[in-house]
């Protein structure tokens, strides 16, 4: 995605991701309203839609978009976070028809709901489940700048912290120093 | 004896009743399997037919939904392998490849050299071995009977000769993060080498008993026109959307490991039908003999398994990552989220079989229903990578 294209999103944050450590080459933090015109745009550009995934994190329900190209690679990934109350984002299933699919299985799995959505009914789970299998313990919540990459950040709307909130205590360990501790443990 | 009916049996599940509601005057609601053959074990349509027209199809997943996903939440890295062979049973080992790159990738995992063409070796003999199966099942599907004892006989080799490595003849979980489990000795690569010419004179053969028969044209030849534009609004990507006549393919596209090494072609078919994705994959399998060839013949000695790989206790290091890799129906993608502990942060399977299934509605309107199951089976689909 050339950057012309990025700046064209309406973005709380818009990064440049590190493709080779990442698989993300951007990276676009957007506000639930202007989530079906980027998606628009994208299609436009010829991207497909690769999923749709949910994430329960500590500021709430996100929804987390992955786009590609066919022949000139480079994933989108777009992030709409929204509130644990009101989990509502609009859908983009008119625009990417096979999103149908992934917000109903989003729907399933975190309870977040895709307003405009046609058919929005449990697609995997049975149709009488009152759960959401993936919502997190409390507890086990982590916020998204422990978990999310922040990239390289080329613009930033005022007054947004999603990726400045403290690390969460979480011992972080590079892969290579915690190799040589799980070796001697390991196969206990 | 009076025997009393249930009405809300009647009016069918929530799927049936939601789909009655728009229903067209003079047409029939039908259900099509979980149990009918050509789904493939358990998928399920309920239609709406105007005679044998197909006016609307919607298909009904979880039939087989176990939720890989929240078993990765609460496995160590290491023990969620195993489950990558049991969301796409006809071709695990891109999905243990793609499961093993994205956590590689997150943790700056470098693969030896050996291991990866090991990888390359065993990946594409599994995808010859899915498209054997799915070649079978198809024309199965179609009313022929005898094809399927041909592809069986020829994936019965390849089972074997995957089962020198693996220890497993369906659901490998050969992948290591940072290696492969085992290392393919000279008898196991002798039999491979034997194995290329083998099939390629066995290829002829099922060109003239089922690819040039006119019945398999005709029942092929412009049914289920999924073009470009379709595959980017779906998603929908492999064996489709070359049939579009787009040769995209993630090997070459987001290359990874050694492909880009190897010489071999990406077979695209411009007529978008049914027969199109056939004899794409048809021409995948001598692709896939042609990589593996090459890759036998450049295979370095060394490692297979990088010094102190992950253990059970392993901690990945925060962050994310995706990796895709392309499986004998598209693209598999993995998505893994890390907040440095244990298990993942949460895992998301990207299955090429999901998005490609959810063209299904749209390409099969206003169809004969016979066509229809033409149409489902040239999307191949696996039903336990669909609804994982």
């Amino acid at each position: 995605m050339s950057e012309q294209l990025a700046r064209r999103f309406t973005t709380l944050c818009l990064a440049k991701g590190e493709y080779k450590k990442s698989g993300q080459a951007w990276v676009a933090t957007l506000s639930p309203r202007d989530l079906p015109a980027a998606a628009q745009e994208l299609l436009d550009a010829e991207f497909h839609i690769e999923d749709v995934c949910g994430l329960d994190i500590s500021e709430g329900l996100m929804a987390v978009y992955h786009f590609d190209h066919f022949t000139r690679p480079g994933r989108v990934t777009l992030r709409v976070l929204a509130d644990r109350d009101k989990p509502e984002i609009p859908t983009i299933s008119h625009i990417f028809q096979g999103a149908n699919w992934h917000e109903r299985e989003t729907n399933d799995f975190y309870g977040i709901i895709f307003t405009g959505h046609p058919n929005l009914i449990p697609l995997l789970l049975p149709e009488d489940a009152d759960f959401h299998p993936l919502l997190k313990e409390e507890a086990a919540r982590k916020n998204a700048a422990a978990l999310l990459e922040k990239g390289e950040i080329l613009d930033q709307a005022a007054g947004f912290t999603l990726f400045d909130a403290p690390v969460a205590d979480a011992p972080i360990e590079s892969g290579a120093s915690g190799e040589g501790e799980a070796a001697g443990e390991g196969g206990k | 004896m009076t025997r009393t009916i249930n009405p809300d049996y009647i009016r069918g599940d929530l799927y049936t009743q939601r789909f009655e509601q728009g229903k067209r005057e003079n047409t029939l609601i039908l259900n099509m399997g979980p149990q009918h053959p050509s789904t493939h074990g358990v998928l399920r349509v309920v239609l709406e037919m105007d005679g044998e027209y197909i006016v609307r199809a919607e298909p009904v997943l979880g039939y087989l939904h176990r939720m890989h996903e929240k078993m990765a939440e609460v496995k160590s890295y290491v023990g969620f392998m195993p489950n990558m062979g049991r969301v796409d049973y006809l071709h695990p080992l891109a999905w243990n490849w793609s499961y093993a790159g994205a956590v590689e990738r997150l943790a700056g995992i470098e693969v030896p050299r050996r291991a990866e063409f090991l990888r390359v070796i065993a990946t594409e003999l599994n995808r010859i071995s899915s498209h054997l199966l799915w070649w079978g099942a198809y024309l199965l599907d179609l009313g022929a009977f005898t094809p399927i004892m041909y592809a069986f006989e020829d994936r019965e080799i390849l089972m074997d000769i995957l089962q020198r490595p693996t220890g497993a003849r369906l659901t490998y979980s050969y992948f290591r993060l940072g290696g492969v489990g085992a290392d393919m000795d000279e008898r196991c690569l002798r039999q491979i080498l034997d194995f290329v010419p083998y099939l390629r004179k066995k290829l002829p053969v099922y060109k003239d008993l089922v690819t040039d028969n006119v019945i398999l044209r005709k029942r092929l030849e412009g049914v289920g026109d999924m073009d470009v534009d379709m595959c980017r609004r779906y998603g929908a990507t492999g064996p489709i959307l070359r049939g579009a006549g787009l040769a995209s393919d993630t090997r070459l596209n987001e290359t990874y490991s050694v492909y880009n090494e190897i010489d071999f072609d990406i077979p695209s078919f411009p007529e978008t039908d049914a027969m199109a994705r056939y004899m794409v994959r048809i021409r995948e399998i001598e692709e896939s003999l042609k990589i593996v060839e090459q890759a036998v013949a450049m295979i370095p000695e060394g490692e297979i398994l990088i010094k102190g790989a992950p253990k059970p206790n392993w901690k990945a290091p925060a962050g994310e990552a995706y990796f895709a890799t392309e499986g004998a129906r598209g693209k598999v993608g993995v998505w893994v989220v890390s907040d440095g502990g244990k298990s993942p942060y949460r895992i998301k399977l990207r299955a090429p079989g999901f998005s490609n299934l959810s063209l299904f509605a749209e390409a099969s309107q206003g169809t004969l229903l016979a066509d229809a199951v033409a149409i489902m089976g040239s999307i191949d689909m696996v039903i336990p990578e669909i609804d994982r």
